[in-house]
């Protein structure tokens, strides 16, 4: 059961380097914002596993908070890249 | 358990959080404001009586026992700080009423200036170390946004390097207070001079020691004072003169608490270096207040003849040094607060501050003339006035540590302050009088109460010393000795 | 001059703003013997906040609301110190908390903490802040 465990935790450190290696690269700034959202939900797999390995239940909340402020700071960046501000202070 | 420690942080506290809900109505923040400050003075007093007589007032806050909680800590130092605070902080105010200008205090000015004079009390009256951080940050960041109310250039570009310096300073200091909690496992500054008592000041305590020294002088502005005369003179009058006479002098209280309290035991290191400093900052700042001929920065440069002269009384050591310290600091924040508005009303009526385009001002405003005078012979000790006093006890202490050298620079530096600010008085005052009542560019109607009341408390305070002597002499006394300090923290418990 | 197409967002943002409101919530009130309390608890409230921002403007937001966001930051830390100072009135020292244990019909036996006022406070300066924060780096559409 741990190697099964460990197999998984070592994939997914894999993953967070090529994300890592596609964040440096990345040729756009859509390219770079789609790397740090992956990264978030990478970060949710490790915890999630994480807390399978120590068998404690300390991290659900960590979990739904990267969630939530992963998606809410896309939603950002995607408006700061269409317009050039993120934040309106009056539209029509 | 003494309750009454706990007020002079939380009425300036709730005041400024309900004026900051009722933004608009002036006269409320106005009349608040006042009620705050005095009633700090009248606890102050109440709280120097008890100290007199039971020793220090102890607060433990909720309920929780010395060492695993935070103590207020009301001894005889603090409590003559708080009510010197209390007292400058309302002429201030006077002042303020009649110079700020509507534009400002519709800004959150005086609910900013209690919660600056909130981390100040809360400053002097703790007992636990990282809660002295916390008090320290509440100050700094209201004083990051009074240096910048108002938003002209100059004060926005001041304030840029105000901020940076104290991040810099405040990092460093989270980063000795981190050291010293990994090395002795305590954050009560009671049960720290316990500890170190215990082992012995050897190993990584002296760095962290000399570690604490470099924030609280980069705070205080000793030797590292080089953003002080920027950022004190760009904001308007009160600002800085509520600046100069307290922020400074938190610094100062800072190094003398630590350095009495918990790093005492090598003198030879750790006092002589304070007395290094004190000297060369002395020196630096007379060369500067000689050197300018604009009234604000020879007034700043003053600030750092003063901490110079407090600290190198300090850094003595012994019991007439130490009153003569103490002494000094009260009557430094009250001249210093005195020269400080009296120069802000010649730049306001005069609408500049180069001494060379100033001249014969007495004509016209004799009283602040005169009481500008006030203020210069008491800074630069001349008896009867307070400076007299203080200057005498600290040259005295330095004299009787073999500090020689650090007693001839205080003196010698003492007659270049007085150079500089009678450079003040008669290029401004004396002469011929150039302004006419219609060029002037503002009134003084209102603003020569407070600095009235200043003058008045100096010369009071060089008469009466005899009276505030007994009080003085205990502060002393108890920073000499911290069994003091320690008993009354951790009561008749053993010291766990 | 682009004209806004923002359904999809605002669907979303309909629907998981009250989710995030929640979860807040609940962390606020868990503070006390789990992780959360009153500094994430405003935390969070201030993200689910920025997202109803991001997706409608901060003059709909704001006149929706009808709170001067400042006045509730300064009555958070109010309602915080005047805890304290209740203890104080009481003749105990200042910030001293007390616990009632009893038996709640539909939770069992509960823990009634004073301190869950003080967090309170701090929850509602935390939101306070945070959103005049925000608001005030919006920007204006030129």
């Amino acid at each position: 059961m741990e190697a099964i465990l460990k197999l998984s935790l070592l994939l997914i450190v894999l993953s967070i380097l090529a994300t890592v290696f596609r964040l440096v690269r990345g040729p756009s700034v859509p390219d770079r914002v789609q790397a740090l959202d992956m990264l978030g939900f990478l970060i949710i797999s490790t915890t999630a596993i994480f807390t399978i390995f120590i068998r404690s239940t300390a991290f659900f909340e960590v979990i739904l908070l990267i969630g939530i402020l992963s998606f809410i700071s896309t939603v950002a960046f995607a408006r700061f890249i269409e317009r050039g501000y993120a934040i309106d202070r009056k539209s029509d | 358990m003494n309750n009454l420690v706990v007020l002079p942080i939380i009425i300036p506290l709730i005041t400024g959080l309900v004026l900051a809900i009722f933004n608009r109505q002036i006269r409320l923040h106005r009349l608040l404001s006042l009620l705050a400050t005095l009633s700090i003075s009248v606890v102050a007093i109440l709280l120097m009586n008890q100290v007199a007589i039971d020793g220090p007032q102890i607060l433990q806050l909720g309920n929780w026992e010395a060492p695993f909680g935070i103590s207020l800590v009301a001894d005889m130092l603090s409590a003559i700080l708080v009510l010197t605070t209390g007292i400058v902080v309302s002429c201030c105010l006077l002042y303020a009423f009649a110079s700020i200008g509507r534009e400002r205090e519709l800004k959150y000015f005086y609910p900013l200036v209690l919660f600056l004079l909130t981390g100040v009390n809360g400053s002097f009256l703790t007992g636990d170390i990282f809660n002295l951080f916390v008090c320290f940050e509440v100050m700094l960041v209201a004083s990051y946004v009074l240096i910048s109310l108002g938003g002209t250039k100059l004060q926005l570009r001041e304030s840029f390097k105000y901020i940076l310096v104290n991040l810099i300073s405040s990092f460093l200091f989270l980063v000795s207070i981190a050291y010293l909690y990994g090395m002795l496992g305590s954050l009560n500054m009671a049960h720290l001079s316990a500890r170190v008592a215990e082992a012995g000041q050897v190993g990584l305590l002296i760095p962290v020691s000399i570690l604490f020294l470099i924030v609280f002088s980069i705070k205080a502005g000793l030797l590292l004072f080089y953003w002080l005369p920027g950022s004190y003179s760009a904001p308007p009058a009160v600002i800085g003169a509520i600046f100069a006479a307290l922020l400074t002098k938190v610094g100062a209280y800072a190094i003398i608490r630590i350095f009495s309290l918990i790093f005492y035991h090598d003198p030879q290191i750790t006092h002589s270096l304070i007395g290094i400093l004190a000297g060369i900052s002395m020196l630096l700042g007379a060369i500067g207040a000689v050197a300018y001929w604009d009234i604000k920065r020879i007034l700043t440069y003053n600030v750092i003849i003063s901490i110079g002269l407090i600290l190198a009384g300090f850094a003595s050591f012994n019991q007439i040094g130490l009153t003569g310290s103490v002494y000094y600091i009260v009557h430094d924040m009250l001249v210093k607060a005195l020269i400080f508005l009296a120069g802000g009303t010649v730049i306001y009526v005069t609408g500049t501050s180069k001494i060379r385009e100033i001249s014969g001002l007495i004509q016209l405003h004799p009283q602040l003339g005169w009481m500008f005078f006030i203020g210069t012979l008491s800074l630069a000790g001349i008896p009867p006035l307070s400076g007299f006093v203080g200057k005498v006890l600290i040259t005295g202490g330095t004299f009787q540590a073999d500090y020689f050298w650090l007693g001839g620079i205080g003196l010698l530096t003492s007659l270049m302050a007085l150079y500089s600010l009678m450079k003040i008085f008669m290029n401004c005052f004396w002469g011929n009088t150039e302004l006419t009542p219609e060029m002037e560019k503002g009134s003084t109607r209102g603003l020569l109460f407070p600095i009235g009341i200043l003058a008045a408390l100096t010369f009071l305070l060089g008469l009466g010393a005899e009276g505030i002597y007994q009080y003085v002499e205990l502060a002393a006394k108890g920073l000499l000795d911290p069994g003091i300090y320690i008993g009354a923290v951790l009561g008749s418990n053993p010291i766990p | 001059m682009k004209k806004s197409n923002d359904v999809i967002l605002r669907t979303v943002a309909k629907v998981a703003s009250v989710i995030i409101f929640t979860f807040a919530i609940n962390l606020f009130f868990s503070g006390h013997h789990n992780p959360g309390g009153g500094f994430i608890g405003g935390l969070a409230f201030a993200a689910g906040l920025t997202l109803l921002f991001l997706s409608y403007d901060i003059a709909s937001v704001y006149n929706n609301s009808m709170l001067d966001f400042k006045v509730l930051g300064a009555v958070g830390v109010l309602i915080a110190v005047l805890t304290g100072v209740a203890a104080m009135v009481l003749g105990k020292s200042f910030l001293t908390h007390n616990v009632a244990r009893i038996n709640l019909p539909l939770f069992g036996a509960t823990q009634l903490a004073t301190s869950v006022i003080f967090d309170i406070g701090v929850a509602l300066a935390v939101i306070g802040t945070a959103v005049t924060i925000i608001m005030s780096i919006g920007n204006d559409r030129q």
